[in-house]
């Protein structure tokens, strides 16, 4: 038993695994990171995921082109999540129960809508999804060409985007008006920044990224839409985010943290070892409380964080 | 006469945002239902007899009802202080599981033995909870999370105990604990029906829980919600607080746990908490997280699922459109400020075009 785990095979799949399944909750992680610096906490997620994981797998299997079908998803989450910017920022309500009524109504949404697109059938519908990239040469390194050089273009196109997050974030005026949003949007306010605009786009940024993570799982890893297949990893990634104190890159160590737990649980079932599945099947989501638990305490969140804002309150 | 028309219209006009926020939230659904291509007529009058539409579908509502309020009531007393437990689901499967576990094992009377289990129950469920309010108070931990992570761990936790050291030994291999024994189930009220003897039990808890709000830990936890810097000051401990009031929270989910296990299943099941952590959040905020709300929007969610479901089986129309009304009630909730946002902007809007046509009408 102990031999299957310590196999360079085994170790090989695992860490390949690792980054795979970091992709769902490092996307709208990033995105959640632009929400949250401009001072909203957006806790629909989940909801909003699972709406993008249908509209990539509507818009894919209609089409048969993958690239409307991560349109459709981008389109769709920003869509769900101008309901969350207009609860949190127009009618200022409390972002936690906002959130939960968001997450409640994609859940049944996307299963409502998956229903009456595609009826009821005996085997799902399914479509072709991203295949992974060959490289020449670099895909063929033992160890290293399967751990990194053979996944789906998503992956790459994600770690792009921690990038462009980390530079928009802080090497652009764009960057600066969502920070000074987050942190003082009476003084953001007074410079002219129009603050709730800036909210608005930023919580759209997020629903885009996390409309994009849900498609990954429908187009780009399962290549088929399942009524639970975001599976918390909405929270999680909430739970990323505050782990990551808000920087893209930690946020990028933390995603492959969690996306190492998936992938351990899911290779130790595959070999069969003898601890119950349940509990491997838990591992990620007591991850997510230690984590939370060792981090919280010290995180500074922004300052503005959850306060909507109104001229007239002092 | 005059008193009871006062009386009559507050309580109408507490109500109305609640009622508003209902019919829209249909109203969508009835789209929803057009864009599939159903006819909404026949969905919605197929849902309200499924639900009410025969004495044994109306027991069917209120058996569902029971765990749904008693649950509500436990959400309202964190969101009260605003501790936003979202973990109902699995604060009730760990009350359920504690009850069913003393149930089988402890050899008592059944008039013992109910309260043992009822106490198990919500130790169980007070626990669970009490250990997010713990993270929360001690390290700063995000309680939407860690509830949340909570019910995934509970629901894999209960997984393993039906098919492992729980799983009933003479139970063919199904994954279940063994059946309490016949005098532990709760009575039926009615024959014929499954409304049980828990219906009492859970309409004492809603009254305790109306007079819990006056009780010193009451107003201690009420207060700590309405600002933490406050309480303080008032020498109250806010950290001990809000572990106490997941305590409490968690504790009444146990007991709606509790009160699924000995009134309807009599055993445990992978899904005994049928989604009833979710949507005990939505019959809270429409209840207006008061007693009295939680018990009429109860009976009405429980209608909405036992409708729901007729209606999936009757005329094929998924049950998630009942989770989508779910959704949009909370929305149409929230968003009613929009409404007196708009009336007061109107309002003065009116007064300064008067104020400035009397001006106006002087000076000419």
């Amino acid at each position: 038993m102990q031999s299957d785990v310590l196999t360079v095979g085994f170790l090989v799949s695992l860490l390949a695994g690792a980054i795979r399944l970091s992709i769902p909750i490092l996307l709208p992680a990033l995105g959640e990171i632009f929400t949250q610096r401009s001072g909203i906490l957006n806790l629909g997620l989940e909801g909003i995921m699972l709406m993008g994981a249908l509209g990539g797998f509507a818009g894919t299997f209609f089409t048969h082109n993958l690239w409307f079908g991560l349109l459709c998803a981008v389109f769709v989450g920003v869509l769900f999540s101008l309901i969350m910017a207009f609860l949190s920022i127009t009618v200022k309500a409390n972002q936690v129960i906002a959130g939960t009524a968001l997450t409640i109504l994609g859940t049944g949404l996307s299963a409502f809508l998956f229903r009456a697109i595609f009826g009821i059938q005996k085997l799902p519908p399914q479509v072709e999804s991203f295949q992974p990239l060959k490289f020449p040469i670099l895909t063929d390194i033992p160890v290293l060409g399967p751990i990194f050089f053979n996944h789906n273009i998503l992956v790459y196109l994600t770690l792009v985007l921690v990038i462009v997050t980390a530079v928009v974030l802080e090497k652009t005026t764009f960057g600066l008006k969502v920070r000074a949003v987050g942190e003082n949007p009476k003084a953001a306010d007074a410079k002219g920044i129009h603050v709730q605009l800036v909210r608005y786009i930023c919580v759209a940024i997020g629903g885009a990224y996390a409309g994009l993570g849900g498609a990954f799982l429908s187009i780009g890893f399962m290549s088929t839409f399942l009524d639970r297949m975001v599976s918390g990893r909405g929270f999680i990634a909430v739970a990323v985010v505050i782990f990551a104190r808000w920087n893209p890159y930690r946020a990028l160590a933390a995603a492959l943290l969690f996306g190492g737990a998936d992938a351990l649980q899911m290779r130790l079932q595959a070999i069969g070892v003898p601890i119950p599945h349940q509990f491997l099947l838990a591992l990620p989501y007591v991850l997510t409380i230690l984590v939370l638990v060792s981090v919280s305490k010290k995180a500074e969140f922004p300052a503005a964080y959850t306060l909507p804002y109104t001229r007239a309150e002092r | 006469m005059l008193k009871v028309w006062t009386v009559t219209k507050r309580i109408l006009v507490s109500i109305l945002p609640s009622v508003v926020a209902v019919a829209l939230a249909f109203g969508v659904g009835a789209l929803l239902l057009l864009v599939a291509g159903k006819h909404p007529g026949e969905a919605f009058s197929t849902l309200f007899m499924g639900a009410l539409g025969s004495p044994n579908r109306i027991a069917e509502t209120l058996v569902r009802a029971v765990p749904l309020m008693i649950l509500a009531l436990g959400i309202s007393i964190a969101f009260k202080s605003q501790i936003w437990n979202i973990g109902g689901d699995g604060q009730f499967m760990m009350g359920a599981t504690c009850a069913v576990f003393v149930g089988l094992n402890l050899n008592l009377a059944p008039v013992l033995l109910w309260p043992v289990t009822f106490l198990a129950a919500f130790l169980g469920g007070g626990l669970w909870g009490g250990l997010a309010g713990l993270m929360r108070a001690k390290f700063n931990a995000n309680e939407v999370i860690t509830t949340l992570m909570l019910n995934y761990i509970a629901m894999h936790l209960l997984s393993w105990l039906i098919r492992g050291p729980m799983m009933d030994p003479n139970g063919q291999g199904f994954p279940q604990t063994a059946l309490l024994a016949q005098p532990l189930q709760l009575p039926i009220l009615f024959g014929g029906t499954r409304l049980h003897f828990g219906l009492i039990i859970g309409l004492l808890i809603m009254a305790a829980g109306y007079f819990f709000w006056r009780t010193t830990v009451g107003l201690k936890i009420e207060l700590v919600g309405e600002s933490e810097h406050v309480a303080r000051y008032c020498g109250i401990q806010v950290p001990r607080t809000i572990i106490l009031t997941m305590f409490i929270s968690a504790g009444l989910a146990g007991i709606a746990g509790w009160n699924e296990v000995f009134g309807v299943q009599y055993r445990l099941l992978d899904d005994i908490s049928s989604g009833f952590g979710n949507l005990a959040i939505v019959v809270a905020l429409l209840g207006n997280l008061h007693p009295l709300g939680i018990v009429i929007s109860a009976f009405f969610f429980a209608a909405l699922m036992v409708g729901g479901n007729t209606m999936q089986l009757m005329v094929g129309i998924p049950f998630s459109l009942v989770t989508v009304i779910q959704g949009l009630v909370i929305i149409f909730v929230i968003s009613r400020v929009v409404y007196t946002q708009w009336r007061d902007g109107l309002a003065i809007r009116r007064f300064n075009s008067r104020v400035s046509g009397q001006s106006s009408g002087r000076s000419h």
